[in-house]
């Protein structure tokens, strides 16, 4: 077992395991923020690790990895910009800022200021 | 009592495909040397006097063109039943409706990124005789790039006469190809061209016309699926 494969196999581990994290937090998280949160940044990270550990398990495919890499870097993030901001233009509004604090396993779909807005 | 019986009846047809599998060892070949000819054909035609890496290709691009030839039809028939069918909705409604217009970090991103996905398409269907892929896998990703423009920018338009002139001379090249076996090789959609060396870009003869024009066609006619869609009034 070479040291190429050592590295090469730890990555995939951090990867997979930073994977599996993005997973439980779509499950786990509560409102569609966090849910983002978990389901683009855990992904991304593993992801690119994931890559980056096949390409020391083949070094001559390094320099595909390496713009996949590029690829993953440059779209993931702009995908869930532009989620989030589509939820926010649509009003739904983190869940902190809610009042609804008892169902928490649910999108928050009011919007707090215009609940005070009702009660002033 | 519903679920039990579910699960019952899923455990006994699972049994019986297994036992059935059981004699087949993994990955080894249940068809016996010689007993199915085709596929020896297939498998020593495609490596011997077409020379094309991908198998897949050369069935479905060669033996087995005039399948794909209707397919392509099948596609465009498709595509011209949905534009007929929103074309009074459209005529109505005119601009397409936008909630709220992307964001600075879309605009510029997706400008940048959409010569890298029409690259990677026609990368795809280029290459389709090499590798995995071909003309429908790769007209679909340039049409994911039309899409991620039509999302960024909210007046970006596609010509519908561009994409109808591309998707016609696609098909016309097809059909011509076919033809011009017809004439020179004998039947339709026979190889007439030099087939060059096995894993060459231009090897296999008349395939990679084929595919790319199939990649035109397919790109175009997705592209235009997108564009009516979006520009519908919901």
């Amino acid at each position: 077992m070479s040291i190429m494969e050592i590295i090469g196999g730890t990555f995939i581990i951090i990867g997979s395991i930073f994977l599996f994290l993005g997973a439980l937090g779509i499950f786990r998280m509560p409102d569609i923020y966090n849910r983002l949160q978990a389901g683009t940044k855990a992904t991304t990270l593993g992801g690119m690790s994931l890559i980056l550990g096949v390409g020391f398990l083949e070094p001559s495919w390094m320099m595909k990895m390496i713009i996949i890499i590029i690829f993953i870097a440059y779209s993931n993030p702009i995908s869930s910009h532009a989620l989030a901001r589509a939820m926010y233009k649509r009003k739904r509004y983190p869940l902190i800022l809610s009042e609804d604090k008892e169902n928490m396993d649910a999108y928050s779909e009011v919007n707090p200021h215009e609940k005070e807005e009702v009660k002033s | 009592m519903k679920k039990f019986v579910v699960i019952l009846l899923l455990a006994v047809m699972g049994y019986y495909i297994s036992i059935t599998f059981f004699d087949i060892g993994f990955g080894d070949s249940h068809l016996v040397e010689g007993v199915v000819p085709v596929k020896d054909a297939y498998l020593n035609e495609t490596v011997n006097s077409l020379n094309v890496a991908n198998t897949v290709t050369s069935i479905v691009v060669n033996f087995r063109g005039f399948d794909t030839l209707g397919e392509v039809t099948v596609l465009f028939l498709a595509v011209t039943a949905l534009g007929g069918i929103l074309y009074k909705k459209r005529h109505q409604a005119g601009e397409r409706s936008v909630l709220f217009s992307a964001s600075k970090v879309v605009t510029s991103g997706s400008k940048l990124l959409f010569p890298a996905i029409v690259l990677l398409g026609a990368y795809v269907f280029i290459h389709g005789h090499l590798s995995p892929g071909g003309g429908f896998q790769g007209g679909v990703i340039i049409a994911t790039g039309f899409l991620l423009m039509l999302l960024a920018y909210e007046n970006f338009t596609v010509g519908h006469n561009t994409l109808s002139v591309i998707e016609s001379l696609a098909g016309i090249t097809f059909a011509g190809v076919g033809i011009w076996g017809l004439i020179y090789g004998g039947s339709f959609l026979e190889n007439f061209l030099p087939v060059g060396t096995l894993n060459d870009l231009f090897s296999g003869g008349v395939i990679p016309i084929i595919y790319i024009a199939v990649g035109f066609k397919v790109a175009a006619e997705l592209t235009g699926v997108i564009y009516t869609v979006l520009h519908e009034k919901g």
